[in-house]
């Protein structure tokens, strides 16, 4: 053995520190200071950066797409919601929310994993689409009307306000973020970072391919779910509505625009969409726009977006600002 | 930890050509055997096939008289040297070497979403021991480097070294010295010899007969798909067939350039 033992990954340790320091400071000193429309959306940002930690993860580590994760989310804010709305502690159904996720998972991923290519994406999308005409048929669960009169959560005897699920939505950003990192550089998550490029050897090495990522689906579904369930506390309502193939589509934007394979890609990526959509929002509600207009606009950005990213900036906005961020030294 | 290796009338075709037939060998536990054979005889096959990589349309495989044909690569505690070399990508090379020791630990998601202490106790082995193996390569330099960047015949070795990590049973080494320069080959030699005397079995593939004549016990000919000879390294030598075959009247192929200078890529 010759001299001490490298790290495995020594980059930038202490710049990134700071930042991370800076970012977080500034997002917690951000809330009170915006006006109830700006908090919402800063709430859904959040949650929606959440899910695209997920999504990035499964993407960029497991070279695997979901074009069904919005049904994540829903099977967590739904799973979050009924038992509240039947009396059960918030707390406890929030708990519920990535189980239930999770437990889907690993249902529908377990026979799908072992196939290769785009098969997961094309599930993942079918199992959106039933989950939507399953939902709006369920009377149980508020049907295409939707489910309402969901309490606010409650932690520790305090009912959460708008500020209040801000911070919740911090939180679980935070956690997700954490985890993430965690599991990259860790031994399941070489594995799979090794996976992505080379199957065979990864084999050859000892890696359970399958069930790494199954595991990593499976991880991807309970941050969504775990998102969903903030989301449908901070709302009070739900209805399939709220979860269309779109915002799976837009999970996947988010995650691709920032930059896969990196951790701060989805946080980034998720919100230049998400300020994206608020201006196209403001665009599109104009008068004389036709009701389409917003949905049609939003799409056709994602597709622009994705065009772009794909043609020049191949790996993400994270990846380029720090290459450009590098270049004068 | 070494096995003996049976492999019993062992077939794969491809298209309904037939790139290894009928292959039988049993290599004893702790002997080094070298398989050679002119271009497309079926070596890499053989490999896969005794490695995982490839399903076997008929025949046996045994690990100590236990039958792993059926068990998937990642089962079967072979390490192996590919010889197109396949390192993970956007991975420095200590990172390969550390998923080489994925089959000897056994930190989950959970351990390592939460950083248990099953996590950090594992992290920590992987890093002492991929840096052992990366050191018996003599890549301790191009830790850092990401592996996509090393030269082809550094990719193969940091491929030896990930096999190393793993701690395996047999190796195989499917022309671990195509790339490397005189002196590297020598060092190659010495590792491998060591290995063999730590009681390592292994399989090696190379063209490069001088060097496979120094290390090997024994070595198995191929031809076509089928094993034409089998003997110690005097006996294949001797062997009319094996020289019309592959050795060729000078001992060496025609097209090999000298043994001992710059190595080919197969
Ligand atoms: N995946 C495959 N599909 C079709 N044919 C294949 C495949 N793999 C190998 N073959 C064929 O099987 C035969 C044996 O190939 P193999 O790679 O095992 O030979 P080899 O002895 O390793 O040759 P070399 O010395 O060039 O590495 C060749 O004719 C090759 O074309
Ligand atoms: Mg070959």
């Amino acid at each position: 053995m010759s001299g001490p033992v490298p790290p495995a990954r020594g980059r930038g340790g202490t710049v990134n520190r700071w930042a991370i320091a800076v970012v977080a400071v500034l997002t917690l000193a951000l809330p009170p200071l915006l006006p109830e429309r700006h908090l919402a959306t800063f709430v859904l940002l959040l949650l929606a950066a959440t899910v695209t930690v997920g999504v990035s993860l499964l993407m960029g580590y497991a070279g695997q797409v979901s074009l069904g994760q919005a049904s994540f989310y829903a099977i967590g804010a739904y799973a979050a919601a009924l038992p509240a709305v039947h009396g059960v502690p918030s707390l406890l159904g929030l708990a519920l929310a990535p189980v239930a996720a999770a437990v889907a998972a690993v249902l529908l991923g377990a026979p799908l994993l072992r196939l290769r290519g785009h098969h997961l994406a094309f599930a993942t999308l079918a199992v959106q689409l039933i989950l939507l005409s399953l939902l709006a048929q369920a009377d149980w669960a508020g049907g295409a009307i939707g489910l309402q009169g969901i309490p606010r959560l409650t932690v520790l005897g305090v009912e959460l306000r708008d500020l209040g699920y801000a911070y919740a939505a911090w939180l679980v950003l935070a956690a997700a973020l954490l985890i993430a990192r965690n599991i990259v550089d860790s031994r399941p998550g070489r594995a799979l970072r090794a996976a992505a490029t080379s199957e065979t050897a990864a084999a050859a090495s000892g890696v359970a391919i399958g069930r790494h990522r199954l595991a990593v689906f499976t991880l991807s579904a309970a941050m969504a779910g775990l998102a969903g369930g903030v989301y449908a506390f901070y709302l009070g309502y739900l209805s399939p509505g709220s979860f269309p193939v779109l915002l799976s589509i837009e999970f996947v934007v988010m995650a691709v625009v920032g930059g896969l394979g990196t951790i701060a890609g989805p946080v980034v990526g998720a919100t230049v969409i998400i300020l994206l959509v608020q201006v196209l929002n403001t665009l599109g509600t104009q008068p004389g726009m036709p009701d389409y207009a917003p949905s049609v606009l939003s799409y056709a950005v994602y597709a622009v977006l994705l065009i772009v990213c794909v043609l020049y900036l191949p790996r993400g906005l994270v990846p380029a600002l720090r290459r450009t961020g590098r270049r004068p030294s | 930890m070494t096995v003996e290796l049976t492999v019993d009338k062992v077939s794969r075709a491809f298209g309904g050509v037939y790139a290894v037939r009928d292959v039988s060998l049993t290599v004893p536990a702790g002997e080094l055997r070298a398989v050679i054979g002119p271009n497309g005889a079926g070596k890499s096959t053989l490999f896969a096939l005794i490695g995982g990589q490839l399903a076997a349309d008929t025949g046996t495989v045994a690990l100590d008289g236990i039958r792993v044909e059926r068990r998937p690569a990642h089962r079967r505690g072979i390490g192996v040297v590919f010889q197109t070399a396949r390192v993970f990508h956007g991975m420095t090379a200590f990172e390969n070497v550390m998923v080489g020791a994925h089959a000897v630990t056994r930190a989950g998601f959970l351990a390592a979403a939460l950083r248990l202490p099953r996590h950090h106790r594992d992290e920590r082995r992987i890093r002492e021991k991929a840096l052992t193996c990366l050191d018996r390569v003599g890549l301790a330099d191009w830790a850092d480097r990401p592996a996509e960047e090393l030269p082809l015949g550094q990719q193969r070795s940091l491929q030896l070294a990930r096999a190393l990590c793993g701690e395996p049973r047999l190796l195989l080494l499917d022309e671990p010295a195509s790339g490397l320069r005189a002196a590297e080959r020598e060092h190659l030699a010495t590792l491998i010899t060591r290995l063999r005397t730590e009681g390592l079995t292994i399989l090696l593939v190379e063209h490069d007969v001088a060097f496979v004549m120094r290390l090997a016990d024994r070595i198995t000919v191929l031809d076509l798909g089928r094993v034409i000879a089998d003997g110690t390294p005097a006996e294949v030598r001797a062997n009319p067939e094996v020289r019309t075959a592959y050795l060729g009247p000078e001992t060496v192929r025609p097209s090999e350039p000298h043994p001992g200078v710059e190595g080919v890529a197969g």
